[in-house]
């Protein structure tokens, strides 16, 4: 390019002289760019960084913690495409109604024992001891064989789900990931380089993970320089980046929706669907989320399948009443996840609900006493669009694997189960974090998970 | 009821009656006086509430007023004006709310409708009408997001950026809640209770007037003692508008009742958003109340013990002399004519009562002396009565014994045969009259010396039978046709009598009836059982008698016939009272005669 540059350059220069002048000139620039580039240098081993989370390093899906220790036999790469992980290759037959993992050899666990197809095999079924995406899972020699009734064509994308993470023990607090469990102590969880990661080691030799700080206290950290990676709530991406944070943020990873319980006093569709109508999804995205995101009315996102414009986003409050019509339900409770962003959104959910005639509570979420609206953020499992709609049916409890893999196929199997109304999505989020300043190669996964194993620090030793 | 009871009666009404009177004047007055001063304490406590609901209304207004003020609420302005996004505000409001220490707080757009919410965050892109209000502060209820309603007092400011004539380009509605802790500021008399109700909290607030809830009325320190009580009184200040004021009993107790007042506080609207509750408590006035009901009592109940006692005086003084007369007079109507009363012999004059029971023994004494001289003159009429019959009755014979003996000295000078035959016939005619002057005497001589009955066990019927059977003949042979008519009981009617002196005592009284009835008639004989007596009538159809003839008619010689001897009812009068009986008379003028004999009846039959 610079070469037609120059070359372009030529007939206004004109002399020999002034070419020669020119090609200096250029060098000398690219040169002066080049210079930043190679005043760096090869990341560093050691340092500890330091991580500052709202919530749970431990809590599912997609806990921090859990996948800085633990490996599943298959991961999502930063592309979304599926790669191996604890598992070397894998193979299907009888049209996927059979699968073969081959173990990865000499893996062993952070607490040195070996990884091996039982251990493998004992820990899925910890995993996963019903409802399973199989009907069996054995340990044949080195492999794990997986078979099921029905066929599982997604089954690899589906093992790298962070439900599947492979542990030596009950706990999960035992694996193969790039960092093992020191302690925790005062609400700081303290992991330690596994120097014998079938991976590699990685560069930092240990992470600091401080839970339950609010966003305030991060950012505050932060900018003190107690803090390497803070959390940055998507209605707040606007305003880190004005306060010149550095942001790490991620594809649309996180499908945000409203759960809605087909039994009790939802059990009418026509009620579901009022609500479905009555959702101002225009003012989540636009003022709770800063314009953050996608709006959605679909399961995958657009860029994943192409069709999502086919499901209608705006609010049709007249057809929402329409369809209320004259049933007057009892009064429905709504749980939402903790976070500003999110039981601001639920109180706007009720309000958009009261619009359209329904008498709509904001409740704390209680497992015994499942609430009628649930607002819940939803990974995206994959970037295949079937793995991640059949995950994305497993968790809402429907377990119907999807064969489809054309973007017609599955938009009939999105649209078959949409049509249902016991999931309305509402929008596609993308996860951010801040960095600090000495924290280099630190890059988010497709989930949107920090890998921490390919970071160094700039003033390591 | 005797005098001395009424005496008691009248006095004790009458004390008892001045001691209500003036114990429910005294009641009256006091509770005047104690409402009064709770109407006094009331609004002063009414002014005092008034300014500091001023108070708080400035301190709104003036943290709204430094709010719009200040830059950063002013560029804010600017901002969303210029760009039209106010999404970047959504939680502007909770910050600045907290920095100004106000309960709500709402930034509203041009379009007036909300771009933050302190108290209801996701209220965004709602309209808010508050902008519109007039007033500098004004009172409002704000829904909240769980369903509830909250009161408070707001203010609304426009804030504007660069021209002060400019359109506002957004609106701050900021405001304190008027609950517990406002009250809890309030200045309190004692005795007093405040509590503030307003629907705040009930799931339709704003609906027309809602079911009252207790649990809605509360004090400073909590809920309110007894507040299901008040809600007469609260639902008609908000249906009315108005202050309303009334007795509240929170228990059945009167000591625990108040006198409460009710205040409607206002929106700019007029619609009534709670109702401030001023009770004063009654406890003070019931207690006066109850110590003069108890003086009272007690001053009655010694009034009506001097009462008692007055009466019981008066009862010595005046009230025995007059039972006493009246037992006196009593006595006298019996015939104890020689009754007296006590006289009181008192030195410094006498009263009424002396004066009563001096003329009550001079009449008595005079009615004694005058029955003795009636008696003694009866005596004497039937004496001289006595003697005329007698001197009538002799006479009779008297004459023709005179004319016969002067015929036969006369005859003397006749033939030995004229003599003869005069002398017979004058000799029949001597002894005639002789045997009839036997019998006149004889008759004085019976009734003079009535002999004692010899009592026998007859029966009355029989007796009956004899005197009917011996004169029924005679009156079919009259001239003047007279029917007998005889009605005996069928029971036994024994008696212990003497026969023949009953017999003759009622022959007396057939033979008197059927003198009665010159013309004929209907002679009736009845005998009954009545207890213990046995009751025979005798009864005429003849003229009857007048009242003054049957009080004379059983006196000895009187008559009423042109012929007899006025002796045979009084010989019926000594019979029936020797056979220890009564007789009695009933008669009128032109109804007949009865004689009504009661005798007793005997104890066994013999058979």
């Amino acid at each position: 390019m610079l070469r037609q540059l120059a070359m372009n350059s030529l007939p206004a220069l004109g002399a020999k002289t002034n070419t020669r002048r020119v090609w200096a000139t250029l060098w000398i620039i690219v040169a002066l760019l080049a210079l930043p580039a190679g005043a760096r240098t090869r990341p560093h081993y050691g340092g500890i960084l330091r991580f500052e989370i709202e919530g749970d390093p431990w809590q599912r899906p997609n806990g921090l913690a859990r996948r800085l220790m633990l490996d599943g036999l298959t991961r999502i790469d930063a592309n979304g495409v599926v790669e191996p992980a604890l598992a070397l290759n894998w193979k299907s037959e009888n049209e996927a109604h059979h699968w073969e993992f081959q173990l990865r050899p000499g893996v062993h666990f952070q607490d040195g024992s070996s990884v091996t197809s039982v251990t493998v095999v004992n820990s899925i079924n910890v995993a996963c001891s019903a409802n399973c995406p199989w009907t069996a899972v054995h340990a044949v020699g080195s492999s794990i064989v997986f078979t099921g009734d029905s066929p599982m064509p997604n089954l690899p994308a589906l093992l790298s789900d962070d439900e599947y993470l492979i542990a030596a023990d009950a706990g999960g607090n035992i694996g193969t990931g790039p960092f093992q469990l020191k302690g925790f102590n005062n609400a700081v969880l303290t992991l330690t380089a596994n120097e014998s990661c079938w991976a590699g080691r990685p560069f930092v030799d240990a992470i600091e993970i401080h839970a339950r700080r609010s966003i305030r206290d991060q950012w505050l950290d932060m900018s003190v320089g107690r803090a390497d990676l803070v959390e940055v709530p998507v209605e707040q991406l606007r305003q880190a980046r004005e306060q010149h944070l550095t942001v790490l943020q991620s594809p649309l990873s996180t499908l945000l929706a409203l759960r809605v319980s087909s039994s009790g006093a939802l059990a009418n569709p026509d009620l579901r669907w009022a609500i479905a109508l009555a959702v101002d999804r225009g003012a989540l995205f636009n003022v709770i989320f800063q314009k953050q995101g996608e709006v959605t009315a679909s399961l995958l996102p657009s860029a994943l399948t192409g069709y999502a414009f086919l499901f209608p986003t705006e609010r049709d409050l007249n057809k929402s009443r329409e369809k209320h019509g004259g049933l007057t339900p009892p009064p429905l409770t709504l749980s939402a996840e903790e976070g500003g962003a999110m039981q601001l959104a639920a109180q706007r959910i009720v309000l958009n609900l009261h619009d359209a005639g329904f008498n709509v509570q904001v409740v704390a979420e209680n497992g015994a006493h499942p609430a009628d609206l649930a607002l819940r953020r939803i990974p995206l499992a994959s970037n295949q669009p079937a793995a991640a709609l059949e995950a994305m049916l497993r968790g809402a409890e429907v377990n119907a694997p999807v064969l489809a893999q054309d973007p017609a196929r599955i938009y009939t199997v999105e649209r078959d189960f949409l049509d249902t109304h016991t999931l309305i999505p509402l929008l596609y989020l993308p996860r951010a974090y801040a960095i600090g300043g000495r924290v280099r190669d630190l890059r988010l996964g497709a989930d949107g998970t920090p890998q921490a194993a390919d970071a160094a620090l700039e003033d390591a030793p | 009821m005797n005098l001395r009871q009424k005496l008691l009666l009248m006095l004790s009404l009458n004390v008892a009656l001045v001691v209500a009177a003036v114990s429910w004047t005294v009641l009256v007055r006091i509770r005047h006086v104690f409402e009064q001063r709770d109407q006094q304490e009331t609004a002063l406590f009414v002014s005092q509430f008034q300014r500091e609901f001023q108070h708080r209304s400035a301190d709104v207004a003036a943290a709204v007023d430094r709010m719009a003020a200040s830059e950063h609420v002013r560029s804010m302005a600017f901002e969303v004006a210029q760009s039209g996004d106010a999404s970047q505000y959504v939680t502007e409001a909770q910050m600045l709310a907290q920095e100004s220490q106000l309960d709500f707080l709402e930034i509203v757009g041009p379009d007036g409708n909300v771009v933050s919410s302190a108290q209801w965050p996701a209220r965004f892109g709602y309209p808010e009408p508050s902008v519109n209000e007039s007033s500098i502060t004004f009172l409002k209820r704000e829904d909240l997001p769980d369903g509830s309603s909250a009161l408070g007092l707001f203010a609304a400011r426009a804030v504007r950026k660069g021209d002060l004539n400019a359109a506002a380009n957004v609106w701050l509605v900021g405001g304190k809640r008027l609950d517990q802790s406002f009250l809890g500021d309030l200045p309190l008399a004692p005795g007093m209770m405040i509590g503030l109700y307003s629907d705040a909290g009930s799931a339709t607030a704003a609906t027309a007037l809602n079911a009252f809830d207790p649990k809605l009325l509360v004090a400073a320190a909590g809920e309110v003692n007894g507040a299901a009580r008040y809600q007469p009184l609260i639902d008609s200040a908000r249906i009315s508008g108005q202050q309303t004021s009334g007795i509240i009993y929170l228990t059945s107790r009167r000591e625990d009742s108040v006198n409460a007042t009710a205040i409607p506080l206002k929106s700019d609207a007029g619609t009534v958003l709670a109702v401030l509750t001023v009770a004063i408590s009654r406890s003070g006035m019931i207690e006066a109340q109850q110590q003069v009901r108890g003086i009272a009592y007690g001053v009655a109940a010694g009034g009506i013990l001097l009462a008692i006692l007055v009466s019981l005086w008066i009862a010595a003084r005046v009230s025995r002399p007059i039972e006493q007369l009246a037992r006196a007079a009593e006595e006298v109507a019996q015939g104890n004519w020689e009754t007296s009363v006590p006289e009181r012999k008192r030195k410094r004059g006498s009263d009424e009562v002396d004066v009563l029971a001096r003329g009550f023994n001079h009449m008595t004494a005079q009615l004694s002396s005058q029955r003795e001289r009636l008696v003694q003159s009866e005596r004497v009429a039937a004496w001289r009565e006595l003697a005329r019959r007698l001197a009538h009755e002799l006479k009779n014979p008297l004459f023709p014994l005179q004319l016969t003996v002067e015929n036969l000295v006369r005859s003397r000078a006749l033939s030995a045969d004229e003599f003869d035959e005069v002398f017979r016939e004058s000799t029949a005619t001597l002894s005639m009259e002789i045997a009839n002057l036997k019998t006149i005497i004889g008759r004085f001589s019976d009734f003079s010396k009535m002999p004692k009955p010899q009592l026998e066990r007859i029966d009355a019927r029989d007796a009956i039978e004899r005197v009917h059977l011996l004169y029924e003949a005679a009156g079919d042979q009259s001239e003047a046709k007279i029917q007998f008519d005889v009605n005996l009981s069928a029971e036994a009617m024994p008696l212990d009598a003497d026969p023949e002196l009953l017999h003759r005592a009622l022959s007396n009284l057939v033979l008197n009836a059927m003198d009665a009835m010159p013309e004929g008639g209907t002679l009736t004989l009845s005998a009954k059982s009545r207890g213990e007596q046995i009751e025979i009538r005798i009864s005429d159809t003849g003229a009857g008698m007048t009242p003054e003839e049957c009080e004379r008619l059983f006196t000895p010689y009187y008559t009423t016939k042109q012929h007899g001897t006025g002796l045979g009812l009084a010989i019926v009068q000594s019979v029936i009272a020797d056979h220890m009986g009564t007789i009695a008379v009933e008669s009128r003028p032109g109804g007949g005669t009865v004689f009504v004999i009661e005798l007793p009846k005997a104890s066994e039959i013999i058979v």
